[in-house]
């Protein structure tokens, strides 16, 4: 089944089930930090279960299911009983496994397969550990369950020995015998609600088995025998039945009028409920104002969400790419030129508006906020450092900050193989860091915040840093050093290890190792257009930059024209556009061509020279000059002339193109509005070059 | 055409449910995801029949049951419950519940119980 066709039932499960667990990962591994749980947090993870449960019996996932039910049962235990003596560690190692389990599951669900996985080990071990748990408290669960058990007894009123069903003759005592369909579950409480019913009708009523409130394995037995109920009443047998009859569930019904209770009943010692006595209650009073408060905001928001499939958004995305350029096509058609059409533009204004509007609703729409992907890292810090033995804590700073779906698919990857990393081979044991004068805890900073249209994600540690000359020796090995080792910048060195074949460690460990290296990072972030930087100071820590774009789909470009071709630039790394002043030329006398501006000197870009295309215009006196910048570096393109701003829906250069040569300085292609196409300029790449 | 109002704090659940009702003939009033949006929609809506989850945040069954209660003595609630609740059903008929279904349940169950208000 394609993922469009799916049950909707089975959507919501996956999407539902997977929330709740990364809810539930988040909760245990705070709790964990914090050495204890909070009411609230077990109140909360109990509830997680109990609708994982819920779900998945629903869905006929019994291995989940009974999972899920084994963890509601701990969790049900710990909230009642309060344990104190409890290994925190080993409990918050079970919940973690038995989430995985899950989570491995759903994803084989999701893929469509089956949930074939056996959580009867993971169970045990639940188990186990309640009853461990359950010894240990032993003392104060004693006292619990003798409490529980008063309770009921005292509110019991033993009906044997009063006399009163017998004694009065002017009411008739009448035998019902109920039997429940099959499979219709709790017939203890179906029976308790009968009993309830009569309230008011009946002044006597004992029944049989007798102890359906306190017992909940008699359903067994009326499931079996039946419900049998003795009622004295002033109602007619009739009346009686039609009550009885309105019984949901109901599958047989039994009614005679007799003389005597009978022996056995009595001898079974029947109750009677108390049915006027006071509701079990423990927030009643409470109550009365919060019902109060709650109708004083029936006015308050409302939260409408929805969930939407991805693909339909994609397609969604894509549609409106296609309508940006279609109305480009309209307004910017050149049979239009140079005529004057007054109505026409007024009408064409409304469209663009219109457009851009939808436009930024659509990509509002994809924006997802980094949270997920960074929260997924504080699982990655707990299970490494407990294995590596490492103390480490994670700070995460920025999480609210928004990107494109479609981007933060790609950097979750790279995050975690930078995280291991970090965690790996940054953050030095305990005795080595106080050997250091550090304190002993490390720590890793993940941070986001918004530079311009670009996020930038920061992963800072107080470890050892990078070691240069190991990383100057492997590069020399691998040959991978493309300038003179002494001219190169520490920074420059350090950023050696994003380079493809690159990796300072012979043995692969577990974590970071799994043979890649980072160059793996590098490939992911520069598929969504982003930057990987380095910087690193020896046995203060190293800082990791992820530079990437809020967005992939559609920027702002200017167009410009060389020659017979057009190509776009983000408008975000132009800095100004300009003609050039003669004197300000300066032609190095290796032919290197630079340009004055302000007392700075910038390189030129002869764009027609790059991409080898035919123009008239090569004097730098008859063409214009953009500035560019990205990275902190700058440089000057020589184009033709400008075509102006606009949108453009980014398309990557199709296969046929990549596959067959590699092109720098580009980041794609787009369609104009008179249905030409566009280069787009990678910036990053041009001013590297 | 009766009204229903599902409380639950499992979009699953709700989703369950309201399948089951809307392909029998039952108006969907309203769906709330804890006891207390429950209760605030029962008073704005009005619905016939309320089904009303044990488990919640925020403000439980139970005490949405007493509440809705509060504002309508009449009102007519079904518990939905899953095995092991078995005393929180019997308080919630104590306080007025009409009946309740129990997870996992199936369609038949479902509109028995329904049809039975």
């Amino acid at each position: 089944m394609s993922k469009l066709t799916r049950d909707p039932m089975l959507e919501m499960f996956i999407f539902e089930t997977a929330q709740l667990l990364e809810q539930l990962e988040q909760i245990i591994i705070n709790s964990e930090k914090s050495k204890s749980y909070s009411t609230q947090n077990i109140n909360e993870i109990f509830r997680i279960m109990h609708t994982i449960k819920g779900s998945s019996a629903m869905m006929l996932y019994d291995d989940i299911s009974i999972l899920a039910h084994s963890m509601e049962d701990l969790f049900y235990f710990v909230r009642e009983k309060k344990p104190l003596a409890m290994d925190f560690s080993e409990l918050t190692d079970l919940i973690l496994d038995g989430a995985d389990f899950i989570k491995t599951e759903l994803s084989k669900i999701e893929g469509d397969g089956k949930a074939d996985g056996k959580s009867n080990e993971l169970i045990e071990n639940i188990k186990k550990f309640l009853s461990t748990l359950k010894e240990k408290n032993s003392l104060e669960d004693e006292v619990c369950i003798t409490k529980e058990k008063l309770l009921p007894i005292k509110e019991q009123k033993y009906y044997i020995g009063s006399g009163a069903l017998s004694g009065t003759p002017t009411k008739k005592i009448l035998k019902a015998t109920i039997y429940f369909e099959e499979g219709c579950q709790m017939e203890n409480v179906r029976a308790f609600s009968i009993i309830h019913n009569f309230k008011g009708i009946a002044d006597d009523i004992s029944y049989y088995p007798s102890d359906i409130i306190e017992n909940d394995e008699t359903e067994e037995v009326i499931r079996k025998d039946g419900f049998c109920i003795y009622l004295k009443t002033e109602y007619s047998a009739d009346t009686i039945r039609e009550i009885l009859m309105q019984t949901v569930f109901l599958r047989h019904l039994e009614l005679e009028e007799v003389d005597e209770v009978d022996e056995a009943i009595q001898r079974q010692k029947s109750k009677e409920i108390v049915l006027e006595g006071p509701l079990p209650s423990t927030v009643e009073e409470k109550m009365a104002e919060k019902v109060q408060t709650i109708e004083a905001q029936t006015h308050s928001l409302n939260q409408n969400i929805i969930s939407v499939n991805v693909s339909r958004l994609d397609k969604l995305m894509d549609l409106v790419g296609e309508m940006v350029i279609a109305e480009a096509m309209v307004v910017q058609n050149p049979d239009l030129k140079e005529l004057e059409l007054d109505n026409f533009d007024k009408a064409a204004r409304q469209l663009n508006k219109i457009t851009g509007e939808i436009q930024d609703i659509v990509m509002a729409i994809r924006m997802v906020p980094l949270s997920g992907t960074f929260h997924k890292m504080n699982r990655i810090v707990r299970d490494m450092s407990k294995k590596l033995n490492k103390e480490v804590e994670l700070t995460i700073i920025g999480e609210k900050i928004e990107v494109d779906k479609n981007i933060i698919e790609h950097i979750s990857d790279p995050l975690m193989h930078l995280m291991r990393n970090t965690l790996d081979h940054g953050i030095e044991t305990t005795e080595k860091r106080l050997a250091k004068g550090k304190t002993s805890i490390g720590t890793i900073i993940l941070e986001a915040k918004n530079v311009g249209s670009d996020v930038m994600i920061i992963i800072k540690d107080d470890g050892k840093g990078l070691d240069k000359e190991k990383i100057l020796k492997k590069a020399k090995e691998n040959g991978l050093l493309y300038k003179a080792e002494g001219d190169m910048t520490d920074k420059e060195i350090y950023n050696l290890i994003f380079l493809p074949g690159f990796s300072t460690k012979d043995s692969v460990t577990e974590y970071s190792g799994r043979g890649v290296g980072m160059d793996v990072v590098t490939r992911n972030i520069e598929t969504i257009g982003g930057t990987v930087s380095v910087d690193s100071f020896l046995d203060k820590g190293t800082i990791v930059t992820l530079k990437i774009p809020l967005t992939l789909a559609i920027i702002d470009g200017m167009n410009i024209k060389v020659g017979k071709s057009c190509y776009t630039i983000p408008t975000v790394s132009i800095k100004e556009s300009f003609r050039p002043l003669e004197r300000d030329i300066i032609v190095e006398p290796n032919g290197n061509e630079m340009i004055m501006v302000r007392g700075q000197c910038y390189p030129i870009l002869r764009l027609h020279e790059l991409y080898g295309v035919n123009t008239e215009i090569t004097g730098f006196m008859d063409g214009i000059f953009v500035m560019v910048e990205q990275d902190e570096k700058s440089l000057c393109i020589f184009a033709d002339e400008l075509l102006g701003q606009q949108q453009v829906v980014v398309k990557l250069l199709p296969n046929y193109i990549t596959n067959f040569k590699k092109i720098n300085g580009l980041a794609g292609c787009t369609l104009l509005g008179d249905g030409s196409i566009s280069l787009i300029l990678d910036i990053a790449g041009l001013v590297n070059i | 055409m009766k009204s229903v109002l599902i409380v639950d704090d499992a979009a699953f659940m709700r989703m369950a449910i309201k399948k089951i009702l809307e392909k029998n003939g039952y108006e969907i009033a309203g769906e709330a995801e804890n006891g207390e949006e429950g209760v605030r929609k029962y008073n704005e809506l009005r619905p016939d029949i309320v089904t009303l989850d044990i488990t919640m945040p925020e403000m439980d069954g139970l005490t949405a049951l007493k509440a809705i209660k509060t504002i309508d003595k009449n009102a007519k609630v079904i518990i939905v419950s899953a095995m092991g609740q078995e005393a929180f059903v019997r308080d919630a008929i104590m306080r007025g519940a009409q009946s309740f279904i129990v997870k996992p349940f199936t369609e038949e169950h479902v509109l028995k119980v329904l049809n039975s208000i």
